[in-house]
């Protein structure tokens, strides 16, 4: 018989992921699966919540959090030689994944019970969970600096000093940026500034809403800082060299960060993100 | 999709993993991997969308027995006790069959178990456990098989 040999040695990115950090390759896809009955929910579910279909935030925070995870596990590859092992580095990485299922039972509990998640401070229970949440949100986001931190440390990495800095700045970015975003949004008790009734009109996909302000467009570019500067770094030591490819690098942070700043502004302004798309 | 078309896709599913069983010796690792593996878990896949997407607004509980009764009222909660039934019969009668095999029971002795198992599963377990039972039974001389 040929059935799969699970013993000969094999090497895809997929394997390196799993050799270089096991915990967040392994939570990535156990949240993958986990999508895939909620999915099968979301067809035969007529219930609506603010006018979308009920199960699309908890699929949505599903296929976000599992490509944050499955970044990390790749990303692993370039952290200092016995950082992942250490104590301290091994709890909070296992803190952290902790707190991804917490949020992912949280956010999907509610959907099935046919209530809020965020904002839902109507009922105490629901109102001192967002609160716990919030705290599991900052400590998984955390997990991003660490990885930045731990990668800034590496002399060692093999990497173009452009591709170098893009991944651990983008990584060390991450949180304030998401913090600032995602902790206004949070203080706010909504994702929409602008007119009441202004719901239920959203962009292709991400459902950014079209007529009034949305945090939800800055929360969504400070949390791709850990994409999109590494990516810079990449395009920039692939057309240019030596320092021309760092400065170029770190502009693009800076523009990211600006790109960032004028998304959050524009939404607390009450203004759509790019009204002429959708 | 209406819940009585869901109901007779996932018996007609069920039902084809059941003859897959019954005709298991033409071959014998297929037969577990459709009918022990990917048969229950499609049906365990429509149960827990049917809980995820129902079970919450329905009316009744786990509580009494009369709450359960009211749970199945809700036509799409009831066909979710159904799927379970069909899952959870149908990957025990696999298991069945594995244990069988590896003891050695023929597969003939295995048919009425698979048919009690597929009509009334835990009538089956039973049957399947009083059947495993005699057959290790050995007088203390006879070498054991």
């Amino acid at each position: 018989m040929t059935a799969l040999d699970l013993t000969a040695p094999r090497s895809g990115p997929f394997d390196r992921m799993l050799a270089d950090a096991p915990l967040l390759t392994r939570t990535g896809v156990l949240i993958l699966l986990a999508l895939v009955p909620m999915l099968l929910a979301m067809q035969i579910d007529p219930r609506l919540y603010q006018n979308t279909a009920i199960w699309l935030k908890p699929a949505k925070f599903h296929l976000a959090l599992a490509v944050y995870v499955l970044t990390l596990a790749f990303y692993a590859r370039w952290l200092p030689a016995g950082f992942a092992g250490r104590r301290a580095v091994r709890w909070f990485s296992a803190y952290a994944v902790f707190c991804i299922l917490a949020e992912l039972v949280w956010i999907g509990g509610a959907a099935a019970m046919g209530t809020g998640s965020h904002f839902n401070v109507a009922d105490p229970v629901m109102s001192a969970l967002y609160s716990v949440m919030g705290l599991f949100a900052v400590s998984l986001t955390a997990l991003s600096l660490v990885y930045g931190w731990g990668i800034l440390r590496n002399r060692d990495s093999g990497l173009p000093p452009a591709v170098h800095l893009g991944l651990w700045l983008g990584l060390v970015l991450t949180l304030p940026l998401t913090l600032v975003t995602a902790g206004t949004m949070s203080a706010a008790g909504g994702h929409l500034v602008g007119p009441a009734g202004a719901e239920g009109h959203g962009l292709w996909l991400m459902g950014w809403n079209r007529l009034a302000g949305d945090l939800r467009v800055a929360h969504f570019f400070a949390t791709h800082a850990m994409h999109a500067i590494p990516l810079a770094g990449l395009a920039a030591a692939a057309v240019l060299s030596g320092r021309a490819a760092t400065r170029a690098t770190l502009a693009a942070a800076l523009a990211y960060v600006a790109l960032v700043g004028f998304t959050f502004w524009q939404a607390l302004q009450g203004q759509p993100f790019l009204p002429g798309l959708g | 999709m209406t819940p009585e078309t869901l109901f007779q896709g996932a018996n007609t599913l069920a039902l084809g993993g059941w003859i897959v069983l019954a005709l298991a010796p033409l071959a014998p690792v297929w037969a577990d991997r459709i009918a022990g593996r990917a048969i229950p878990l499609t049906l365990s896949l429509g149960y827990a969308a049917l809980i995820l997407a129902f079970w919450a607004p329905a009316e009744g509980g786990f509580g009494t027995l009369a709450d359960v009764q009211r749970l199945f009222l809700t036509p799409e909660v009831a066909l979710a006790g159904w799927v379970h039934y069909l899952a959870f019969d149908l990957f025990l009668g696999a298991w069945a069959l594995r244990r069988a095999c590896r003891q050695g029971i023929p597969h003939l002795m295995m048919l009425p178990v698979l048919g009690l198992t597929f009509l009334f599963g835990p009538a089956g377990f039973l049957a399947f456990a009083a059947l495993s039972f005699t057959w290790r039974l050995r007088a203390p001389t006879e070498s054991p098989a």
